[in-house]
């Protein structure tokens, strides 16, 4: 498999209504500014919680992160009186500061908003508290910002393994994909899945937000797999754990036939182990793709037949004695 | 390799059948062919990815070709390109 680094992007930033948009519907983050500033972007996927500087101490002010108001802030700010805090305000709007969020549920102050409106800087509010919404953006963020590749490929949710079929057009990524949503698994995307890095070692896979479980069939064209299969044959979204490379059986190839070497493939820095499957007359790549997710499965938790496997041999060669190269030597009388 | 950003210049933009021409001329050859918008590259031999671009009229996309028969199907793909998919 080939990944090609110009494949890779990255958002360098996003509009305050993007970020609005999404914080509202999924941490119910709301606006006390109306669409104010909605048109001013975010640069980097960090907050600032801006306590030393509204005491004065601008020198290292963070004023390009999202600003949050926790109960710090808040209560700093109520022992002022109003006419010092306005002073405040006003020194912390010469930044250029994208928004600020205030925690907790508290109100902002009157002042605060007026200034706000003013200056057409946004103020959010959250009814969690400062450290449960500080993650919850930072998160949120760091998807947003995170490294994403575009691969042409299917990708099957596999007795719930994310596998990830890749080949040359025309091998038959998606009729492998086909079958196994016809066997009960779920197709997640073809053609095109997007890959996104999801915090240390994690890849996700998702589809476009236009072409998700569409597919395209040789002979037939396109079909909606989820109208016809049901929404039991979909996913939208899925961790990538392994990838299977389809290809023409090449006789000049040595093909893993222990298993107890993996072989892996690093995709955005995370590493994901990939099988290479010859095709080959009479070889059903379906119930193939199953085993490997099977397989997956028992050495995830903690199993391994081509370990095991050897272990035997090896505790057989120790204790030449006991060897018998039959597994059962008398019968007992069952004769089936 | 060959790079080359055309514009879409036909009124009802990349829709399905000159997705499907595309990918039918980018099949008959070896290479592999590129589609890129918006920072977004998907593969030129694949109709859903080339559907889903979604490259309306004016829209700029950079098209990339690698392998041996590159030059004959970077000609052919961008001649169908500026003859605005024969719609014009």
């Amino acid at each position: 498999m080939k990944i090609d680094k110009k494949n890779i992007s990255q958002k360098e930033s996003i509009t305050i209504k993007y970020f609005h948009k999404h914080t509202s519907k999924n941490f119910g983050i709301v606006s006390y500014t109306g669409e104010v500033g909605f048109d001013r972007t975010i640069n980097q996927p960090n907050l600032h919680r801006p306590g030393l500087a509204l005491a004065g101490f601008v020198k290292l002010f963070s004023y390009d992160r999202i600003q949050i108001f926790g109960n710090t802030e808040i209560s700093y700010l109520n022992s002022l009186p109003i006419e010092k805090r306005k002073i405040i305000f006003e020194n912390i709007f010469e930044f250029n500061i994208p928004c600020i969020v205030i925690t907790n549920g508290v109100m902002p102050f009157p002042e605060l908003i007026e200034l706000a409106l003013k200056k057409g800087i946004p103020i959010f509010g959250s009814s969690l508290d400062t450290t449960k919404i500080s993650y919850l953006i930072v998160d949120f963020l760091d998807d947003v910002f995170a490294n994403k590749l575009s691969v042409h490929a299917s990708f099957v949710d596999v007795y719930g393994i994310g596998m990830l079929f890749v080949g040359k057009s025309g091998i038959g990524k998606s009729e492998v994909a086909l079958d196994l949503v016809e066997r009960g698994h779920r197709l997640v995307a073809d053609d095109v899945v997007i890959l996104t890095k999801k915090g240390e070692g994690i890849l996700m896979g998702t589809g476009t937000s236009l072409g998700s479980h569409f597919m395209e069939i040789r002979g037939i064209g396109i079909i909606d797999v989820r109208s016809m299969f049901g929404v039991r044959a979909i996913r939208f979204q899925k961790r990538l754990e392994v990838i299977v490379e389809l290809e023409v059986w090449d006789p000049n190839q040595a093909y893993t036939r222990t298993g107890l070497d993996i072989t892996n493939i690093q995709i955005i820095n995370v590493d994901i182990p990939i099988i290479k499957l010859p095709i080959l007359p009479g070889k059903n790549i379906t119930v193939v793709a199953e085993v490997i997710a099977l397989n997956y499965l028992l050495k995830h938790y903690g199993y391994d037949a081509a370990k095991v496997l050897s272990e035997n041999i090896q505790k057989k060669m120790e204790r030449p004695e006991d060897f018998d190269i039959s597994n059962v030597n008398y019968f007992e009388h069952d004769f089936e | 390799m060959i790079e080359k950003n055309v514009e879409i210049i036909n009124k009802a933009g990349l829709h399905t059948r000159p997705a499907a021409t595309i990918v039918k001329i980018a099949s008959q050859f070896e290479s592999d062919f590129y589609i890129m918008k918006d920072g977004f590259s998907i593969n030129g031999k694949s109709i859903i990815g080339v559907m889903t671009l979604a490259a309306a009229k004016g829209s700029v996309i950079k098209l990339t070709f690698e392998g041996e028969d590159e030059v004959k199907m970077s000609d052919a793909i961008i001649d169908y390109f500026n003859r605005g998919f024969d719609e014009l």
